[in-house]
């Protein structure tokens, strides 16, 4: 599509100047030459399009993934109110196998993060997600969360020791887990529930060790994993990087 | 000349511009409509995805612990090697399992093996092996055996001891195994086969797949030696998840050597091993000889021997006694007559329940989307249907059971097969969502439930089925290499329906046609079996009967005399049929069968509300009376004199499984988050495209082209 717009304003005004230059001395001179160099030339017009085309496709799928990141936030955002508001599984888009489960900010750097409920490959393409099987961030136990390098979880690598992070869970979600305290909570609807966790500190380790999964009786924390190296241009690789938050 | 220069660069300026114009322009419309598409199909990605999200109940909903301790490094333990002989007579199997408990360090090892058996096991012996000494076990409150146990191995005598911690798993303690040495445990049990369809099945269960522990991190019983820690809703799980390896790191262990000596009393049509290679013998009284192809088999897979008897030898009733003290134990099976009842078809409401937690990766879930696409396509247009897919949560297709029309079976028939196995196993979730209590006029009622039972908390979900169940029926199809058998059973139980398994893909078709068969036959209702004279017969009462399944009781009897009178309704269809207890052979083991049996039923009266300790003591009673392994009774063997210098050290180990056939590693232990995106590549990749592409086309422009010939 993006060829044709480009080769057809070229051979358009291509014609004048073949006119002037079909000089009788350059036609008679060398008439094979001319013939193959326009050969060539088309070839390259043709080349320089589907380069061309290429480059759109990879600029779009390049900005495609960022604006969806930050988009589908928006939109999670909204349905993170409704959350409170004491809905269970709040779709932030009608058709969504997602829904957010709680709101992480870092205080000290303006950053706020809306997490889902999976981790899996479509779900963390519109916000971190909370590991299935792991407590709820906010819960007792060790809450897992994993989020791409390059979007939502960017911050992890300057993030320091000591630093605060914020978790905002929703009553909504706290009832299903604490039967007992039911009634209690039903009383302070739209509330928010808020734990601080400091960062104890990050490692990188291969994807395999799934002992920073594990859970350790009486211990509140949050793991937060991206992929590691933070500037391999490709996804994929074996490293990730842990982030360790305790609860304060 | 000069005036063709200035008009050839002045040209050539302007183009320039007009270029570097058309690139800035091509590239923000570029840029926008790649924003507005990724926009669009932001808001498109999804839409085929019909799922409501059902909020689930608050107070059944409880976070799980997906896995508690990796795998560690290479441990230090003990090797064990199974060896089993199966001797099949008629009804009734009596097994030898025979573990080798192998130690090859300098240290002096206790070994701890957590096994399956079938889940209808009686086991009633063991034996220790010490070179040419055998000791053999006694049972005792598991209590007391444990502290004899730990008694012994603190001494440095060598011990055995047997714990059962479901019906269908079992643990063997070994200690005091010399360095270099080895210890054999021997151990027996004895049970009913299923017969079904016309076909006898022996499975001999091999692996203790790894189970889900839902729940709250919790002390529960004290310590195990699992990867799982204990949790309020699975109070031993530490005690039920023994170390797995993974396939990728480590070669498969725990090798087994099978032997099945059947003698099934009738000429037989065939004979299959679906899962396993075998070789078969014949032996001079009639019976034959199979054992494994391959000589030993590691465990990682539920072996299954299915015989037919051929058509004119079908077994219509067998009843075997055997007189133990003033008792006279007798155990009946009778195969009430298939016949075809016209019975007025009352519209169904089908749901269907299918399992996609991580243990169900890789071959089973593929089996289970066959399966279920199977039964939807069977679906008539009377019917209604929903589809519930649970792994940490529970979804369903629909808020509520839709017609069966061809356009909701085939927008259902899409959704399964874009369902992936992830996460956990909140089963309980799902049965919630799927069992609402209520009762049906007018429809039947049926909730198809595939999985492969992977989970620790299975008292739990049977007394959530016996309390959601209203007139439902349930009816489980276990799927996969190692589906935990326990399970399937008591929930079909429980859910007053029946089950079926499917392990490979190819059986998909031929057993969910059996299972179709069954559950849309009129089944044999109120069965009443009449002894003469004073008897205790187990189970109490029968269950409901569908077509192809036999009656099966164990009662002890003060004498064998008179009739046992059998009656039932078929659909409308009364049916009657008597028994001379006079015509009963004489057989071995009914009265470990019948012990078995009544366990099992004291146990699920627990159920009904008895009190536990009253269960206990009942269950203690028999148990010891008859040598029977329990919930409350295990087996130990203790050898009498101390090998173990006092100075010299006892490690323990726990002895890793194999993960069952065609699981993933990854996708049961949970896997860290995949977190990149390949967006700063192609952003790159795009840009030095831009470039190659500026390049080319300004070089084109500036050669001439040749005029066109007409």
């Amino acid at each position: 599509m993006k060829a044709m717009t480009f080769s057809r304003p070229a051979s358009r005004e291509d014609w004048p100047l073949g006119v002037e230059c079909a000089w009788p001395a350059a036609v008679h001179a060398a008439p094979a030459r001319a013939v193959a160099r326009s050969k060539m030339r088309r070839w390259q017009l043709w080349l320089a399009a589907a380069a061309f085309a290429f480059s759109f496709w990879q600029l779009g799928q390049g900005a495609y993934i960022q604006a969806k990141a930050w988009l589908a936030q928006l939109l999670i955002k909204q349905a993170w109110a409704r959350t409170l508001e004491g809905e269970q599984h709040a779709r932030p888009w009608p058709w969504a196998d997602t829904w957010p489960v709680a709101r992480l900010v870092v205080p000290g750097r303006e950053i706020e993060r809306y997490v889902l409920a999976g981790a899996n490959g479509r779900t963390i393409a519109f916000g971190p997600g909370h590991v299935f099987g792991t407590p709820l961030p906010g819960e007792t136990g060790n809450s897992v969360i994993g989020a791409h390098r390059d979007t939502h979880f960017a911050f992890l690598r300057e993030l320091q020791p000591g630093e605060e992070i914020v978790v905002e869970s929703a009553p909504a979600l706290r009832w299903r887990l604490m039967p007992a305290e039911q009634a209690l909570r039903r009383n302070q609807k739209s509330a928010s529930v808020t734990r601080r966790y400091r960062v104890a500190g990050a490692e990188i380790v291969d994807k395999s060790e799934t002992r920073v999964l594990a859970q350790r009786l009486g211990e509140s924390r949050l793991t937060m994993i991206t992929c590691y190296p933070f500037d391999a241009l490709r996804a994929g690789g074996p490293l990730r990087y842990v982030v360790t938050a305790k609860a304060i | 000349m000069n005036t063709l220069t200035a008009v050839i660069s002045g040209r050539r300026k302007l183009m320039l511009v007009e270029l570097v114009a058309k690139v800035v322009l091509a590239f923000a419309i570029g840029l926008a409509t790649s924003i507005a598409l990724a926009g669009i199909v932001l808001l498109l990605a999804h839409d085929a995805q019909a799922a409501e999200l059902v909020p689930m109940k608050p107070k059944e909903v409880q976070q799980g612990t997906l896995l508690l301790k990796s795998e560690g490094a290479t441990l230090a333990v003990p090797a064990v090697a199974t060896e089993a002989e199966i001797r099949v007579s008629g009804i009734v199997a009596r097994a030898v399992v025979r573990q080798t408990y192998r130690n090859p360090y300098d240290t002096w090892f206790e070994g701890l093996y957590v096994f399956p058996l079938p889940e209808n096991a009686a086991v009633d012996h063991l034996r220790m092996k010490v070179g040419d000494r055998i000791i053999e076990g006694d049972i005792q409150e598991r209590q007391a055996a444990r502290a004899q146990y730990e008694q012994a191995k603190s001494s440095g005598r060598r011990a055995a001891l047997v714990e059962q911690e479901r019906p269908n798993i079992f643990t063997t303690s070994v200690a005091n195994i010399p360095p270099r040495g080895e210890i054999v445990v021997e151990i027996e049990y004895q049970q009913t086969l299923r017969y079904d369809s016309g076909s006898f099945s022996l499975r001999f269960p091999m692996v203790v797949g790894p189970r889900y522990i839902p729940g709250a991190p919790a002390e529960g019983q004290g310590a195990g030696t699992g990867w799982a820690q204990n949790t309020d809703q699975v109070p031993d799980a530490a005690r039920i998840t023994p170390p797995v390896l993974d396939p990728a790191k480590h070669a498969p262990t725990n090798p087994v050597r099978l032997k099945v000596v059947l003698d099934a009393g009738v000429p037989l049509a065939r004979v299959d091993s679906p899962y396993h290679a075998i070789v078969q013998r014949e032996t001079e009284g009639g019976g034959r000889v199979i054992e494994l192809a391959e000589g030993s088999v590691p465990a990682n897979q539920d072996f299954e021997l299915t015989w037919t008897p051929a058509a004119s030898h079908a077994p219509q009733a067998a009843l075997f006694t055997e007189q133990l003290g003033d008792k006279r134990y007798a155990l009946l099976m009778v195969m009430p007559p298939a016949k075809e009842v016209a019975a007025a078809r009352l519209p169904r409401e089908v749901v269907f329940v299918i399992d996609t937690s991580g243990s169900m990766s890789g071959s089973s879930i593929a089996q289970a989307r066959e399966a279920l696409e199977l039964a939807i396509a069977r679906l008539s247009e009377r019917d209604s249907f929903n589809v519930i897919e649970f792994n940490s949560y529970a979804k369903a297709l629909y808020d509520d059971a839709r017609p069966a029309t061809a356009a909701n079976r085939d927008n259902a028939v899409r959704w399964v097969r874009r369902l992936q196995a992830q996460g956990g196993t909140e089963m309980a979730l799902a049965l919630n969502l799927a069992l609402n209590g209520r009762e049906n006029p007018g429809r039947v009622r049926q909730v198809i439930f595939l999985t492969d039972g992977a989970v620790g908390n299975e008292d739990g979900l049977f007394k959530l089925i016996k309390d959601k169940l209203g007139d439902s029926r349930l009816f489980t199809v276990g799927i996969g290499s190692a589906p935990n058998s326990h399970f399937m059973g008591k929930a079909a139980q429980t859910g007053r329906g029946t089950f079926t398994y499917i392990g490979r893909i190819e059986e998909v078709k031929e057993k969910m046609g059996q299972l179709f068969a069954k559950i849309e036959s009129p089944v044999l209702k109120g069965v009443d079996i009449a002894w003469s004279g004073s008897v205790e017969a187990w189970p109490k009462r029968m269950p409901d009967l569908y077509l192809g399944e036999p009656i099966v009781v164990s009662a002890a009897l003060d004498k064998a005399e008179g009739e046992i009178k059998l009656s039932g309704l078929r659909g409308d269809t009364p049916w009657h049929a008597t028994l001379p207890l006079a015509s009963a052979r004489t057989g071995k083991g009914m009265g470990v069968l019948w012990a078995r049996e009544k366990i099992a039923s004291l146990i699920d009266s627990q159920r009904d509300g008895a009190k536990e300790e009253a269960v206990r003591d009942a269950v203690v009673e028999v148990a010891l009376a008859h040598h029977l392994v329990s919930k409350y009774t295990s087996l130990v063997a203790v050898d009498k004199t101390p090998v173990r210098p006092k100075a010299d050290e006892l490690q323990s180990g726990a002895i890793p499984t194999n993960l069952p056939e065609g699981w993933e590693y990854g996708k049961v232990f949970g896997e860290l988050p995949q977190g990149a995106t390949d967006s700063l590549w192609n952003l790159l990749a795009g840009f030095l495209t831009l470039l190659l592409a500026i390049g080319l086309y300004v070089t084109a422009r500036r050669q001439p082209l040749a005029p066109r010939r007409a």
